[in-house]
C-alpha cells in the first residue's frame, strides 16, 4: 500500500460571492427574510473546487498547473489548512510548511533579528529551533550587516530574501511552494533552486505551484492539472503538460474565432484579416522550428492617415510578452491611399521552441498617440521542433548557436 | 476535540510569546514617552475623575482617598479595556497572516492579554508610590490579586473570542467597541464603590463579572479584607460559561476566517 502524505477525497469549496470581503449588519439583516424563504440563492454561490480527489505519496514532488481562476489558490489554502473545504475530506500526514507569499508576518518596526524569531514561530518553529538555525537563516538571506536594523529600512529584495530564508529553514515533512522561483535576483534564485533540490533529496513531499511551465517540468515528478475547479489530469509531467498546452491553444483559437472584424468602426484604418503562411503561399497548421513564417496583415482604409505603423507582437501560451516588431523599425511605409492594403512580416528562421504562440496586431500612429485598431490573439502560431520537455532547453527560443570544447 | 485544541496551542506557545513581544515592542517603538504610556492613561483618567467625583460631586469611597481609590481600579480597567478593544480587532488586523498561514488563531488573542498584563505591571509601579504616599499598608489579602487578575483575563478572553470572530463578518463590532467600553466602565464600580448600587439592581448589576472583580481588587488591596465570595463566585460562574462557549465558538468560526476577512 502506498504511503499517502496528502489525501483529497471529493473535496468541494464554495464561496459566497455577494459578501465579497465585508458584510455589515444592515445588509445581513436585510437578507434574512429572503434567505428564510429561499435558502442561499444559487447565484450567490461560487464553487472554487468541485469534487476534487487525488493522493500524493510521501516523497513525491507534484506540480500544480492551471490557468488563473482554476482553483489553485483555493486548493493551496485547503492544503495549508488556512481554510476548510465545504464538503469532502482532507488528510495530511506530517508537519506542513508553506512558502506562500513569504514575509507576510514581518512587522516593519521590528529589527531583522526580531522578525526572524517572529516569522519562525508563525511558521511553527520552536524558539530553540530558530536559535539553532539563526546564523544559517541570516547567511542564506545575505542580510547579516542589517540584522539589527528595523525591517522597514530594508529594500524589498532584502525583505523577500529574509522571508524566504526563514521559510526555507523550517523543517516540514510536506512543503507547499507558491511561485518562489520568481524571488530575488539571479544569484538568489539559484540558491533557492538548490535548496529545493536539497529538500527533494531529503525525501520531502513537495507541492509546487508556478506559472513557469519549465520550472514545473524540471522539478516535478507528477503534475496535477486543475481547471474550472475540477481535476483535468494527474500524472506524468510531460503528458499532462502537453494536454494542458493543447487546451490553452484551443481556448486561444476559439477566442480568435469570436473576435469580430471591424470593431473599431470609427477608426480611419481597420485590421481586416491576419493570416500565417509559409513563403510558398501554403497555410500549414503547424510550422517547423527553423523554417520561415509570414504574418500577412490586411487592412481597410476609411480615411487617409499620415504614416500609420503596423506592429506585430508575440505572446506565449500564458500571455507573457515575448517580443514585438513595428513596420517603422524597418522603415516600411504603410500605404493608405487605396481603400485596402496588405503588409507582410516574415520571421525567418523561426527560433521558437515547440509550443503555441499568440500573435497580436496593432495599427497606430507614429507618435503612439492613437491606436487605430488592435487585434488581440489575431492568430495562433503553432511551432514544432525541439521542446523544453527534454529539460535540455528552457525558455522560449533556441538561439542560433554552437558549442565547442576548448 | 478540546484536547487537540489544547495540545496544538501548547505546541504554539512560543508563537503566543512572539506575538506578545511583537505587540509590546511595536507599541513603544518610535514613541517619545515609551513605556510611560502604560501609566499615562490610568493616571490622566485618575486626575479627571478625582476632579469630577471628589471636587464637583462628592462620592463615597468608604474612607479611602479618592485618587488612590480610583487608580486602584483604573489600572486594571485600562488593561481590560485595551484587551477588549485590541482583541476584537486582532483577527482582522492580522488578516495578511490569517489569509496565508495556519496557526491556532487564539494565539493572537492570548498575546494581546499577555501584553496588556505587562502594562498593569508598569502601572502598578506608580501605584506602589501612591500606597506609600497615602500610608496604606498592604495585608496578606493582596494575594487575592493574582487570582482576581486571572479571572479578569479569562473573562476578557471569553469576550474577545466572540467579538473578534464576529468582527470578521461585521466590522460594526469593531467600530462599536470603544463606545461599548465607555458605557461598560460606568456600569462597573470603577469610579464609585459597589456599595452605592441599589440593592434591587444588584443581581442584574453583578451579571457583569467585572463588577465583582473590581470590588474584589479594592477590598483586597485597599481594605485588607477578602473579596465578597458570593459576588465573586457568581462572577466566576458567568466567566466560566462565557469563556468555554466563546472558545468553542471561536474555534468553529476560525476555520473560515480566511474566507471572510
Amino acid at each position: 500500500m502506498p504511503d499517502v502524505a496528502i489525501g483529497f477525497d471529493r473535496i468541494s469549496k464554495r464561496y459566497r460571492l455577494r459578501h465579497g470581503w465585508y458584510r455589515s449588519v444592515r445588509d445581513e439583516l436585510r437578507s434574512i427574510p429572503r434567505r428564510l424563504f429561499r435558502g442561499v440563492p444559487a447565484d450567490d454561490a461560487f464553487w472554487a473546487l468541485r469534487d476534487v480527489s487525488f493522493e500524493i505519496e510521501r516523497g513525491d514532488v507534484v506540480g500544480l498547473i492551471g490557468p488563473n481562476g482554476a482553483g489553485k489558490s483555493t486548493l493551496l489554502k485547503i492544503l495549508s489548512r488556512v481554510t476548510v473545504p465545504t464538503s469532502g475530506t482532507f488528510t495530511a500526514r506530517g508537519r506542513l510548511g508553506a512558502l506562500i507569499e513569504i514575509g507576510a508576518g514581518f512587522h516593519p518596526d521590528l529589527t531583522g533579528r526580531e522578525n526572524v524569531y517572529l516569522n519562525g514561530s508563525i511558521m511553527g518553529m520552536r524558539r530553540r529551533e530558530i536559535e539553532a538555525k539563526f546564523d544559517q537563516i541570516v547567511e542564506f538571506a545575505e542580510v547579516a550587516r542589517f540584522i539589527d536594523t528595523p525591517v522597514k529600512f530594508y529594500s524589498s529584495g532584502m525583505q523577500v530574501r529574509l522571508g524566504f530564508s526563514v521559510a526555507a529553514h523550517t523543517d516540514p515533512d510536506i512543503l507547499l511552494i507558491d511561485e518562489v522561483m520568481a524571488v530575488g535576483d539571479a544569484a538568489f534564485q539559484a540558491k533557492c533552486l538548490n535548496r529545493l533540490s536539497e529538500l527533494k533529496q531529503q525525501g520531502k513531499t513537495i507541492v509546487l505551484v508556478s506559472h513557469n511551465m519549465a520550472n514545473i517540468l524540471q522539478h516535478s515528478r507528477k503534475v496535477l492539472w486543475l481547471q474550472g475547479g475540477v481535476v483535468r489530469g494527474y500524472g506524468d509531467p510531460d503528458t499532462i503538460a502537453e494536454h494542458y498546452l493543447a487546451s490553452v491553444r484551443e481556448h486561444a483559437e476559439s477566442a480568435v474565432a469570436r473576435d469580430e472584424p471591424g470593431q473599431a468602426s470609427a477608426s480611419p484604418v481597420v485590421i481586416e484579416t491576419v493570416s500565417l503562411s509559409d513563403p510558398g503561399g501554403h497555410r500549414p497548421k503547424r510550422f517547423r522550428h527553423g523554417d520561415a513564417v509570414c504574418v500577412d496583415v490586411e487592412y481597410a482604409v476609411r480615411a487617409a492617415v499620415a504614416d500609420p505603423v503596423v506592429e506585430v507582437t508575440i505572446q506565449d501560451g500564458h500571455g507573457y510578452h515575448l517580443g514585438g516588431i513595428t513596420s517603422r523599425f524597418d522603415s516600411v511605409k504603410i500605404d493608405t491611399s487605396a481603400p485596402r492594403g496588405a503588409v507582410r512580416l516574415t520571421l525567418q528562421p523561426l527560433l521558437f521552441v515547440k509550443g503555441d504562440y499568440t500573435i497580436n496586431v496593432h495599427i497606430r500612429d507614429a507618435a503612439i498617440e492613437r491606436y487605430f485598431d488592435i487585434k488581440k490573439a489575431a492568430a495562433i502560431l503553432i511551432v514544432d521542433g525541439p521542446s523544453i520537455a527534454s529539460r535540455e532547453l528552457s525558455g522560449h527560443i533556441v538561439y542560433p548557436h554552437h558549442w565547442e570544447t576548448l | 476535540m478540546t484536547t487537540r485544541y489544547a495540545s496544538e496551542l501548547w505546541h504554539h506557545r512560543d508563537l503566543t510569546l512572539s506575538f506578545a513581544m511583537r505587540d509590546i515592542k511595536a507599541r513603544y517603538k518610535q514613541t517619545v514617552f515609551g513605556v510611560a504610556w502604560a501609566v499615562l492613561q490610568p493616571l490622566s483618567l485618575m486626575l479627571v475623575f478625582t476632579m469630577v467625583f471628589s471636587r464637583f460631586v462628592k462620592i463615597s469611597t468608604d474612607g479611602i482617598p479618592y485618587p488612590i481609590f480610583v487608580y486602584s481600579s483604573l489600572m486594571f480597567w485600562t488593561c481590560f479595556s485595551m484587551t477588549i478593544s485590541q482583541g476584537t480587532l486582532a483577527i482582522v488586523a492580522n488578516s495578511m497572516l490569517v489569509r496565508k498561514i495556519y496557526f491556532p488563531r487564539e494565539t493572537l488573542l492570548l498575546s494581546i492579554a499577555l501584553s496588556a498584563g505587562l502594562d498593569v505591571l508598569i502601572a502598578s509601579l506608580v501605584f506602589a508610590g501612591m500606597l506609600a504616599y497615602y500610608h496604606i499598608a498592604l495585608t496578606i489579602t493582596v494575594l487575592w490579586v493574582p487570582v482576581l487578575f486571572l479571572l479578569q483575563t479569562l473573562f476578557a478572553l471569553g469576550v474577545i473570542c466572540f467579538t473578534s470572530a464576529l468582527n470578521t463578518h461585521f466590522r460594526d463590532i469593531g467600530h462599536g467597541m470603544p463606545l461599548a467600553l465607555q458605557l461598560w466602565m460606568f456600569v462597573t464600580p470603577v469610579a464609585y464603590p459597589l456599595t452605592v448600587v441599589p440593592q434591587s439592581l444588584l443581581p442584574l448589576y453583578l451579571l457583569n463579572p467585572m463588577a465583582s472583580i473590581m470590588d474584589g481588587y479594592r477590598a483586597t488591596i485597599l481594605h485588607g479584607t477578602a473579596p465578597n465570595l458570593t459576588y465573586l463566585g457568581f462572577g466566576a460562574a458567568v466567566t466560566l460559561v462565557l469563556t468555554v462557549l466563546g472558545y468553542l465558538t471561536f474555534k468553529h468560526a476560525e476555520r473560515t476566517f480566511a474566507d471572510v476577512i
